[in-house]
């Protein structure tokens, strides 16, 4: 009898960890208890007006898997940095820095959570980082991203201030994830104040211009 | 009957009418979201974008003398269009795939306060 109740504990043990989702227990529990303030991680994107878009304290995290790298966002988890200059939905107040540290530990779990939220919009392992002319003529003249974005040249800070740094984008970004945001700008951020590129330039211009953004140091 | 009536078509109006302005944009919203961050919520074109960077400073709103230089029409083409549509610096980008109609309007008339003038 002993032996059929633990043979049955093991088998149902087994059962719930074969039945978890792929990312490391705890990185969900942790995200909901110290994140879920600022973030939210059940897509699709919820915002429908601009006064929606205002009352988010953070961006959302719902494709945060097919946006981020992963040794990026652990490394940011643990130690992070401003990506914006100006605060989150602000144009006249500075990035005040204050987003909190996860421990070691905690900041794998969490990565490994959030690196489990992924978009069928984004097809993976298609675009590499790569300067083009193409790419660097779109991005300095044809739609100039430095109006609102922050950019290095030779080491050196140019752009705007209003939307997220692109400096150490190849870091940060996956390509393929640029490149949707930019086609597909409604399915992951319906609004938001960055024009809506995808119904004005062709996808290979778009392709060109996420693989240059991609590949700033 | 009648008056039931009346009335149900009166409250229900309203109701209606109460909805529709909740879901109408606000310009001024509209201006401090999507145009101030270059032509500054002042509109005198300093926005917290504008930098070395910047081969052209974006336009000066609250400049009647240039601004009566622009027809409505025109104001909506560079709204939707971006600069290039009317031989301007791309540094304006196209909102035509953003912003409804509504909004459009609403900034035009936002816009026209800024510099209390008329298109030419």
């Amino acid at each position: 009898m002993r032996l059929l109740a633990a043979t049955v504990s093991i088998g149902a043990a087994l059962l719930v960890m074969a039945a978890a989702p792929s990312y490391a227990a705890g990185g969900d529990a942790i995200f909901k208890k110290s994140c879920t303030g600022c973030h939210y991680t059940d897509g699709p994107a919820k915002e429908k007006t601009i006064a929606d878009q205002l009352a988010k304290k953070g961006p959302e995290l719902w494709y945060a898997g097919s946006k981020f790298q992963k040794p990026w966002l652990a490394a940011w988890l643990q130690n992070p940095k401003p990506i914006r200059p100006l605060k989150y939905n602000s144009i006249t107040e500075r990035n005040p820095l204050d987003h909190p540290k996860l421990s070691a530990g905690d900041a794998a779990a969490v990565t490994d959570f959030l690196m489990g939220l992924t978009s069928p919009e984004v097809k993976a392992g298609v675009l590499k980082p790569g300067e083009s002319v193409q790419g660097k003529n779109i991005f300095a003249k044809k739609a100039p991203c430095g109006g609102c974005h922050e950019y290095p040249v030779k080491g050196e800070l140019h752009g705007g201030k209003s939307g997220p740094s692109l400096v150490g984008a190849s870091k940060r970004l996956n390509p393929d994830w640029v490149y949707a945001y930019l086609a597909k700008t409604k399915v992951f951020k319906p609004v938001r104040d960055m024009p809506d590129f995808g119904p004005v330039l062709p996808s290979r211009d778009l392709m060109s211009v996420a693989a240059y953004v991609a590949s700033f140091e | 009957m009648s008056r039931f009536v009346i009335t149900t078509t009166m409250v229900l109006g309203l109701a209606l009418s109460a909805a529709g302005s909740a879901q109408a944009a606000d310009p001024k919203q509209v201006y401090d979201f999507y145009c101030a961050q270059c032509h500054g919520p002042d509109g005198k074109g300093r926005g917290i974008n504008v930098n070395k960077d910047f081969a052209t400073d974006p336009r000066n709103l609250t400049d009647s003398t240039e601004m009566a230089k622009r027809s409505d029409d025109d104001l909506r083409g560079v709204i939707k269009d971006g600069g290039p549509s009317i031989s301007k610096s791309a540094l304006m980008p196209p909102w035509g795939s953003t912003l409804t109609t509504d909004e459009v309007e609403g900034l035009v008339k936002y816009i026209r306060k800024f510099c209390d003038c008329k298109g030419k």
